[in-house]
């Protein structure tokens, strides 16, 4: 409710959510990555508003290393998706519904 | 947050869901005049809640909304568009708007960083992914949402749970930290934003940046072996010539 942080947590809640709709809820292995990049800047969004609440730059720099860990996920999960193209010819995730055990 | 206007928050949510289900693909009814309207509508009803409830006196009114609704509506576009080529860049429409958001709360470099490292880098890379696994047309499986009612449902019920709890959550800072604000009132107002990170980073999470590093090869080396291809041994030791011979018969310029 201070200086407005509430609107920021808020859309960075619904950033959140919208990205793990579009996670399970398309089947494209590349738009699935692309959600879970949405979900980042949710986290991203709220990790800054916190730190702009609290008056420090914890919560920035957490968002800092949080852009490394984004890097790594998209270099790995493209990789992958790549990887799992070739075997199988197709981007649906459920070609791969064998897995589920 | 009181009662009210948390059942309020919670209306708005639920229309927004409403929107998004509509607008998900499928196969059958594109219904997607209903998800706009829903959507435009649930986007309305939330800035006026923030407006009326929760921005405060530094309300950053105008430029808060604008961008806050960009994010929102590009990043519905993400997840429902049927062709992920328009996806990809509708994801740049949310980078750059988060990124405007933070410049709302004075995080200028991490605004920069952002932009670089997700419109520069990241999508790039989701570009070339596109352009070389994605078949020509729609497929089925782009046209075709899994779940998207039950998933909506789950989802709802997290963004709920987490947007209705944290800001109620937040309270007032702590007394140290309005103490420790104070004090770095007078040197943070000569030092930028990019300074004083770079101070945190090469300071206190002097670790945190190694780690860091050490991670980044990690999954470089990961990628690597990931996504190589594998050549057959026979193509590998037929028409290469021994170490000595390369070039032997090649006619010089």
């Amino acid at each position: 409710m201070i200086d407005g942080t509430a609107g920021y947590l808020i859309l960075g809640a619904i950033l959140f959510g919208l990205g793990l709709t579009g996670f399970v809820t398309r089947r494209n292995l590349i738009v699935i990555f692309l959600s879970t990049e949405i979900m980042f800047q949710g986290v991203v969004l709220t990790a800054v508003a916190f730190a702009r609440h609290h008056h420090n730059l914890q919560g920035q720099t957490y968002a800092l290393f949080l852009l490394v860990i984004a890097a790594v996920e998209a270099g790995l999960a493209l990789g992958m998706v790549m990887l799992l193209y070739r075997r199988r010819g197709t981007l649906d995730a459920e070609a791969w519904a064998v897995m589920r055990g | 947050m009181s009662m009210d206007s948390a059942v309020l928050l919670y209306l708005v949510f639920a229309a927004g869901g409403a929107g998004l289900y509509f607008l998900m693909p499928k196969a059958e009814r594109p219904s997607s005049a209903v998800g706009v309207m829903f959507g435009v509508a649930s986007l309305v009803g939330l800035f006026a809640f923030l407006i009326s409830d929760g921005l405060g006196p530094r309300a950053t009114g105008a430029y808060f909304c604008f961008f806050g609704g960009t994010a929102l509506a590009a990043a519905t576009r993400v997840i429902t568009h049927v062709k992920p080529v328009y996806s990809a860049l509708y994801f740049v429409l949310v980078v750059v708007a988060v990124a405007a958001l933070l410049v709302l709360q004075e995080a200028e470099f991490l605004a920069v960083a952002l932009i670089i490292v997700y419109a520069g880098a990241i999508l790039v890379t989701y570009l070339f992914v596109i352009m070389l696994a994605q078949p020509a047309g729609s497929p089925v499986y782009d046209r075709r949402a899994r779940e998207p009612f039950a998933a909506i449902l789950a989802c709802f019920a997290l963004t709920g749970a987490i947007a209705g709890g944290l800001p109620s959550a937040v309270g007032r800072p702590s007394v140290e930290s309005r103490v420790a604000a104070a004090s770095q009132a007078e040197p943070s107002a000569g030092i930028g934003n990019t300074e004083a990170i770079g101070g945190q980073v090469m300071t206190r999470y002097v670790v945190v940046l190694q780690l860091a590093g050490v991670l980044l090869l990690i999954s470089m080396v990961g990628a690597i072996a990931l996504s190589r291809k594998r050549v057959p041994s026979e193509m590998l030791t037929s028409s290469r010539p021994a170490l000595g011979q390369v070039g032997k018969e090649a006619v010089p310029f």
